[in-house]
């Protein structure tokens, strides 16, 4: 089941960037007939960031304590101490412009340019931030691989 | 050029003014996200160097990152509500380069953080 858990993680956060890329286009082509459609693109963002979010931190508040032993035992313990504390600080910054964006879409894009101009760029930075925590997982995922390997922690094989 | 006409051009300035300010939720929630990114980073910061508060976080909730993102989005809504209620105007494109202005900032003050300590 921890396994489920851990893999929805970064589906819903995969579901969320482009969901971001999704509105990032909609708000460069912002009309009158793209309104709603732009408006769901933001709700779609903000539900799947939710549940990565959701289910990010639940795995990582009740299973990561494992998997972070075993990177500080291996040779790559930066993969906890740098890329994953950073990573789950980080991630907020991406929550929060997923749960603004359905307010800033709300608006009326086609006529407001300055509406436009925050959707872009909250919908641009969800996007760069929610690579970052993509690759970021992947690194800590290689730490505790790096560990099996370089240690041969017990089980590993 | 006549006093009408002066008055005239004031007022289409006004109007473009006006029309290029965001208020609302849009302009209010919009300031309140670029502060509680900031936020987010000077209390990863200090629970990160201050380890009392580090546990007490974690009393509250079970861990402290719960803690941590509950805090964050209560900051968020509220300080949201809060500045719609002092019907908060601001640009559309100060507000844009707040946000990003705040989203750079706070991710490499994050970063920063965890390389140095």
């Amino acid at each position: 089941m921890s396994d489920v858990i851990l893999f929805a993680h970064p589906t819903f956060g995969v579901l969320g960037i482009l969901a971001s890329v999704w509105v990032f286009v909609e708000a460069l082509n912002a009309s009158e007939a793209n309104r709603s459609r732009l408006r769901l693109a933001a709700f779609v963002v903000a539900g799947c960031i939710v549940l990565a979010a959701v289910f990010g931190g639940y795995w990582y508040t009740v299973f990561y304590g494992h998997e972070k032993a075993i990177i500080l035992k291996g040779p790559w313990p930066w993969a906890h101490n740098f890329v994953m504390e950073t990573k789950e600080h980080l991630f907020f910054i991406p929550l929060i412009l997923a749960l603004y964006l359905p307010i800033a879409a709300a608006a009326n894009l086609a006529k407001n340019g300055g509406a436009r101009a925050v959707v872009l760029v909250v919908s641009a930075f969800i996007v760069l931030n929610g690579l970052a925590i993509e690759g970021a997982g992947a690194i800590i995922n290689y730490g505790v691989k790096v560990a099996f390997v370089h240690t041969g922690v017990q089980g590993a094989e | 050029m006549s006093a009408n006409t002066a008055a005239k051009t004031v007022a289409a300035t006004t109007a473009a003014a006006d029309a290029s300010d965001l208020t609302g939720p849009i302009a209010a929630f919009g300031a309140s996200a670029a502060i509680t990114i900031v936020f987010n980073t000077v209390l990863a910061w200090v629970k990160d160097a201050y380890e009392p508060l580090n546990s007490f976080m974690a009393s509250l909730t079970g861990h402290h990152w719960r803690t941590h993102g509950l805090i964050d989005v209560v900051v968020f809504f509220a300080l949201g509500y809060l500045f719609m209620s002092y019907k908060f105007r601001i640009s559309g494109v100060r507000l844009a380069a707040l946000l990003a202005a705040a989203s750079v900032v706070a991710g490499g003050g994050l970063a920063l953080w965890f390389v140095l300590t």
